[in-house]
């Protein structure tokens, strides 16, 4: 369980902190979404559960972060990304730019961590597997499609064997078939127990994937629940945050006085 | 005279064999010369038209053309195409990233042989990124064809975003790499290095033994510098 604890956060060279006494749980095996409008946070979260912030980018944290019950102050950056993983929306900045096959850059960070060969060798191909792109193995990282290299660069991150992703809008630039192909290898992924953290500003991606959502405004969890309850709450769009097409389309049908989706068939 | 081209020549010879039985010696030709070109000219135009000597060529206004002029820019000449060639076809012929495991693999720390290596992908990362960009920048009618005043129009505008967006993706690109271990201090075990083969443990030792007779006859003088 990873565990953020009265979380504030201020960047170097700020006056004013950007995350305001933020209290977030993930528990094993949950997929939870973050939503948001612009500038709201969200990012600055994932900074901070990672540990990259305030440990690589400085800044002040006052708070905790907690994984499995114990805090993460004091610990490196390597040692913490056994733990928790961060990944980002731009494929290409994640890639090592070294490696001449995928397969060796999902490698590279186990190879980084001084495991034996033996080792790195089946967590690279544990982590292409749990996102079935065995397939793209020998194939050269910089010639990917947007989809591709954001499933390689999770891969990479997995090889860590971490037990909590968190992802920085990992579907960002990617085309709609590209998001599908990340959103189905998700659910994968968390049907292997890791806890996932989904920033997104696609609620319809997050609606049929996450268990929970929660809302950032100015720092601070506003709203935190079940992602069904959640994404349907009216404050949504005062948060900057657009509901998912079902959502949007259900309160259409009743603003002009139609059956409901339920009552036309559609399914839940 | 004869002494101070016959060695540089013979070097050049050696690599331009070397280049031909590696199928690479029209790209090493090319290389080189455009390495050498710009820094010939000037050593030419310098050594031929102030170096002093005391036979005359040809008098050009307030300059004098000696022998010994044109025999020091043709020593130097010959002396620079032997270091383009040599480091030319060194880069044509060594797998960028052979050379950099095999030297972590003899002791080098894993983050200089990482940087070492990134820095060597750096240029066709850079060169790829400027073609996307060359293609939007086309897409919105910017003319990068033509003579060769049209094309320098069209590359300057590209210089800017190319090299802004290789430094704005910096911060995003370290904090990956950090969370990939790259900042753990202590070596790791490659999962592959280049093959060492006897005679290219016999070329090594060979060519460090000539470079340190080459040293030991230069600090004893027997191998004066170009006069």
């Amino acid at each position: 369980m990873l565990e953020l604890r009265g979380a504030t956060y201020r960047y170097a060279g700020y006056a004013q902190p950007v995350l305001h006494d933020v209290d977030l749980v993930l528990r094993d095996g949950e997929i939870v979404g973050l939503v948001g409008g612009n500038e709201s946070g969200k990012s600055t979260i994932c900074l901070v559960a990672s540990g990259l912030a305030p440990i690589s980018i400085g800044g002040e944290l006052r708070g905790e972060v907690r994984i499995d019950g114990e805090p993460t102050a004091g610990l490196a950056v390597h040692e913490l990304a056994q733990r928790v993983v961060i990944g980002f929306q731009n494929p290409a900045t994640q890639r090592s730019g070294v490696a001449a096959t995928v397969f060796e850059e999902v490698a590279l960070g186990p190879m980084n961590l001084g495991l034996p060969v033996a080792e790195t060798l089946a967590r690279a191909r544990r982590a292409l597997a749990t996102l079935r792109i065995e397939h793209l193995a020998d194939r050269d990282p910089a010639r990917l499609s947007g989809g591709q290299g954001q499933l390689v660069a999770i891969a990479s991150l997995l090889a860590m064997g971490p037990r909590h992703v968190l992802l920085d809008e990992p579907t960002a630039q990617l085309d709609p078939a590209g998001s599908n192909l990340v959103a189905a290898a998700l659910r994968d992924l968390a049907a292997t127990g890791a806890a996932l953290l989904v920033v997104e500003h696609k609620t319809d991606l997050l609606d049929g994937l996450c268990d929970r959502v929660a809302v950032v405004d100015g720092g601070r969890v506003v709203l935190d629940g079940p992602a069904t309850t959640t994404l349907e709450d009216p404050r949504l769009e005062g948060w900057g945050v657009e509901p998912p097409a079902r959502v949007r389309l259900a309160r259409a049908l009743a603003a002009r006085g139609l059956p409901g989706l339920a009552q036309l068939g559609w399914p839940a | 005279m004869a002494g101070g081209y016959l060695v540089p020549l013979a070097l050049v010879g050696i690599v331009l064999a070397s280049a031909a039985a590696g199928r690479v010696l029209r790209q090493l030709l090319r290389i080189s010369l455009l390495l050498t070109l710009p820094i010939a000219v000037s050593v030419v135009l310098v050594s031929v038209l102030t170096r002093p000597g005391e036979t005359v060529l040809m008098v050009l206004g307030p300059f004098d053309v000696t022998v010994e002029g044109v025999d020091f820019a043709g020593q130097t000449l010959v002396r620079l195409f032997a270091i383009s060639t040599a480091i030319g076809l060194f880069t044509l012929t060594t797998d960028p990233r052979a050379f950099v495991f095999d030297l972590e693999r003899r002791g080098l720390s894993p983050r200089f042989a990482f940087v070492a290596a990134a820095t060597i992908e750096a240029v066709p990362a850079m060169v790829a990124r400027a073609g996307v960009i060359a293609a939007a920048q086309r897409s919105r009618g910017l003319d990068t064809e033509g003579s060769l005043r049209a094309r320098l129009r069209g590359v300057l505008p590209l210089v800017g975003p190319v090299l802004l967006s290789s430094l704005t993706e910096v911060e995003e690109r370290s904090l990956a790499l950090e969370v990939r271990g790259f900042g753990r201090p202590g070596r790791r075990h490659l999962l592959w290095w280049p093959p060492d083969r006897p005679i290219e443990r016999l070329a090594r030792w060979l060519l460090i033994i000539a470079l340190a007779g080459l040293v030991i006859v230069r600090l004893l003088g027997a191998w004066p510098p170009i006069p």
